[in-house]
């Protein structure tokens, strides 16, 4: 029986950590500040959108710089919805990914088939968002360059999303940041994960084991960019307003590509540590040196430039190179061999060939030969328990 | 005669464009390397010529030399850590030593001068009468140095010895080493070299251009513009898509409205995507 347990423990560990999490951040703010909370508003909205990002680029390593524009397209939709036609913004909540995801498409497009690299993948998605602020002052129905204020109606009912604590708002966004951390904990398990980290080793090898190679990297593209857009829902009514600046201004627009990049791609929890850090240690330094509005920006690049210099893939992403360089001699060497090794009933065997460095396995299964960059990213966290 | 306006000034600041592109080409050639904080190295050009005329009434053109020194050294010290980073974490790697850099001169730019926009009005030498409009005489001398830059820049690297070094480090640095071109030292000089120059064009262009910290992005975004159109790695190119995207934002913004001109780059982009899909590879 107990034996049971702990095994019922360990494979469930992961939802058992997020339970626990949803519930201390359902419950421990209600003893913060206004300004504590405000503060963990901004961290949990930034989280999600870094969710959006690493799903992506932990995925198929397709780096997207549009992702904030996704996000905006939530706080739009809520509030032109709601100003216009009443609709509840819990209802946005469910149009916003939808939208999200018909103004992905040719975003996708782009993006996926441009070849040449991350590097340029960036450069373009970065154009396409910094394109987006004069599209959207030119559309007059959206408020131009001010945006939406969001109608406060004479009886404020909790359909209309309107509330006075931030409490409120850390709630609905942890529950989201749980769910979406949830979501890619399953895909990462299911066949779809495997699929995309077999194409983001080799496209050739998945492309050849029969894995619809574009299709994939389409749909992945799209579900990122529906991930993105609750976040901007619950923002804009947060703030009662949506405007080119909250979401696409200046330094906003990096901001989120910040934390999802400290907190590391390797992991689906990397951004909402990279967000509470990071937005934790923004405030303090804000508060250092008497509100200069200079502090975030500085911050948040001196929190980068530390990141690229010691943890380039992100804590988790450091993280998962120690749980992997730890496992071969707890004698675990089962669950950092790929699914496809694993299966060929000689897993025990390969244990040796298991470099200590993370986990590339030097036998002849495509999809787990990880490259040397993206090793620490792509084998532990995306193997089936055997 | 509207037209001709906008054309001379779609020509003066194409350009400059065509000078930053340059070096945005000549880095992803050489280097390998698509640097994110090519256009941020302009706007702290242009913050050094505001700084030094308003601090110490040093003209931006007597500014050029020191600022020649610091960009070549500062350039020096990037290409250095993009060579480290490069190494440990691959392409990844230089794309993010990128982005720490453009984040970070945005906020220390931001920390020193505020978000304010600021223009340096007291440098001011005149202007000449074209087309029914005064165009000031500081824009023009920027114009010409940049072309003049650009095209001795181009002569550079197609006729000398370190040119032709350069040129075959970017065709394959394995051979290129093989016959003796010390391929590190190329590929650092490539770096540096794209540095001076954005640096240089934003001490130029900064008595006539409203200055903000993330101005920078809109250099990278027009320069990366440059480079697709006029082949990557390919100077000549760079200095006449410069010239070319230079006028057609100016066209955009007299005909259009002036949001126009950030959308440029991208329908360039979007249509060179169209013509020659999967073709925008280093």
């Amino acid at each position: 029986m107990n034996k049971r347990a702990a095994e019922f423990v360990s494979s469930y560990q992961g939802m058992i950590a997020l339970l626990a999490l949803l519930v201390v951040l359902w419950f421990a703010p209600s003893a913060l500040s206004a300004a504590g909370l405000s503060t963990l508003v901004l961290a949990l909205f930034y989280a999600i959108g870094g969710v959006s990002f690493n799903f992506l680029y932990g995925s198929l390593g397709i780096f997207s710089l549009a992702q904030p524009v996704f996000i905006a397209v939530g706080g739009y939709t809520s509030i032109f919805l709601f100003n216009r036609f009443g609709v509840s913004p819990w209802l946005s909540l469910l149009i916003a990914p939808v939208i999200a995801a018909i103004l992905a498409l040719p975003v996708a497009l782009v993006a996926t088939r441009i070849g040449g690299g991350a590097v340029l993948t960036a450069l373009v998605t970065l154009i396409i968002a910094e394109a987006v602020t004069p599209i959207l002052i030119a559309i007059t129905p959206l408020g131009g360059a001010i945006g939406l204020y969001a109608k406060s109606p004479p009886v404020i009912t909790f359909g209309d999303m309107q509330f006075a604590s931030g409490l409120t708002y850390v709630r609905i966004l942890a529950v989201i940041n749980v769910l979406f951390i949830a979501f890619w904990m399953w895909w990462k398990r299911s066949r779809f994960g495997l699929f995309t980290a077999a194409i983001k080793d080799s496209p050739e090898a998945a492309e050849a084991a029969g894995i619809a190679n574009g299709r994939l990297r389409l749909s992945v593209f799209l579900i990122a960019a529906m991930l993105a857009a609750p976040a901007g829902v619950i923002f804009a009514q947060y703030n009662l307003l949506t405007s080119p600046d909250i979401f696409l201004g200046g330094t906003a627009l990096f901001q989120i590509i910040t934390i999802a990049l400290v907190g590391g791609a390797a992991r689906p929890w990397g951004s909402l540590v990279g967000a509470l850090l990071i937005v934790y240690v923004a405030q303090e330094v804000s508060n250092l040196s008497g509100s200069n509005p200079a502090a975030e920006p500085v911050t948040f690049a001196g929190v980068f430039v530390i990141m690229v210099l010691i943890v380039p893939r992100g804590l988790s992403g450091t993280w998962a190179r120690v749980v992997a360089q730890r496992r071969p001699d707890r004698g675990g060497a089962l669950s950092a061999i790929g699914d496809g090794t694993a299966r060929s009933g000689s897993a025990q065997a390969h244990s040796g060939t298991v470099s200590a460095a993370g986990g590339t396995v030097s036998a002849g299964s495509e999809t787990s030969v990880a490259s040397e960059q993206t090793d620490a990213q792509v084998v532990p966290g995306q193997t089936r328990p055997t | 005669m509207y037209f001709g306006q906008l054309l001379v000034l779609g020509l003066l600041d194409g350009a400059v464009l065509s000078l930053v592109a340059t070096g945005f080409t000549l880095v992803l050639g050489v280097g390998k390397i698509a640097n994110f904080a090519h256009g941020a190295f302009v706007a702290v050009g242009m913050y050094l010529g505001y700084e030094a005329y308003v601090a110490w009434h040093i003209s931006p053109y007597l500014t050029l030399l020191p600022a020649l020194v610091f960009f070549a050294l500062i350039g020096w010290a990037v290409a250095e850590v993009f060579e480290q980073r490069g190494r440990k974490v691959g392409e990844v790697g230089e794309l993010l030593v990128g982005l720490a850099l453009l984040l970070l001169i945005n906020g220390l730019l931001e920390l020193f001068f505020t978000d304010n926009p600021k223009t340096l009005s007291g440098v001011n030498i005149g202007g000449v009468g074209v087309f029914g409009i005064t165009i000031q005489l500081t824009q023009i001398v920027a114009g010409i140095f940049a072309f003049a830059l650009a095209g001795g820049l181009h002569v550079f690297i197609h006729t000398s010895r370190w040119g032709r070094a350069l040129r075959a480090t970017a065709e394959d640095p394995t051979v290129a080493g093989l016959y003796g071109v010390r391929v590190p030292v190329a590929q650092r000089a490539a770096v540096t070299l794209s540095i001076i120059v954005a640096g240089l064009a934003g001490v130029m262009i900064a008595p006539f251009t409203v200055l903000t910290p993330d101005i920078g992005t809109t250099f990278l975004i027009s320069a990366f513009a440059v480079v697709v159109l006029g082949g990557i790695g390919n100077t000549q190119g760079a200095v006449l898509a410069g010239l070319f995207v230079g006028v057609v934002d100016s066209l955009a913004a007299g005909y259009l409205s002036s949001y126009w001109t950030t959308l440029t780059p991208l329908i360039i982009i979007l249509g060179y995507l169209l013509i020659r899909p999967g073709r925008v590879t280093a």
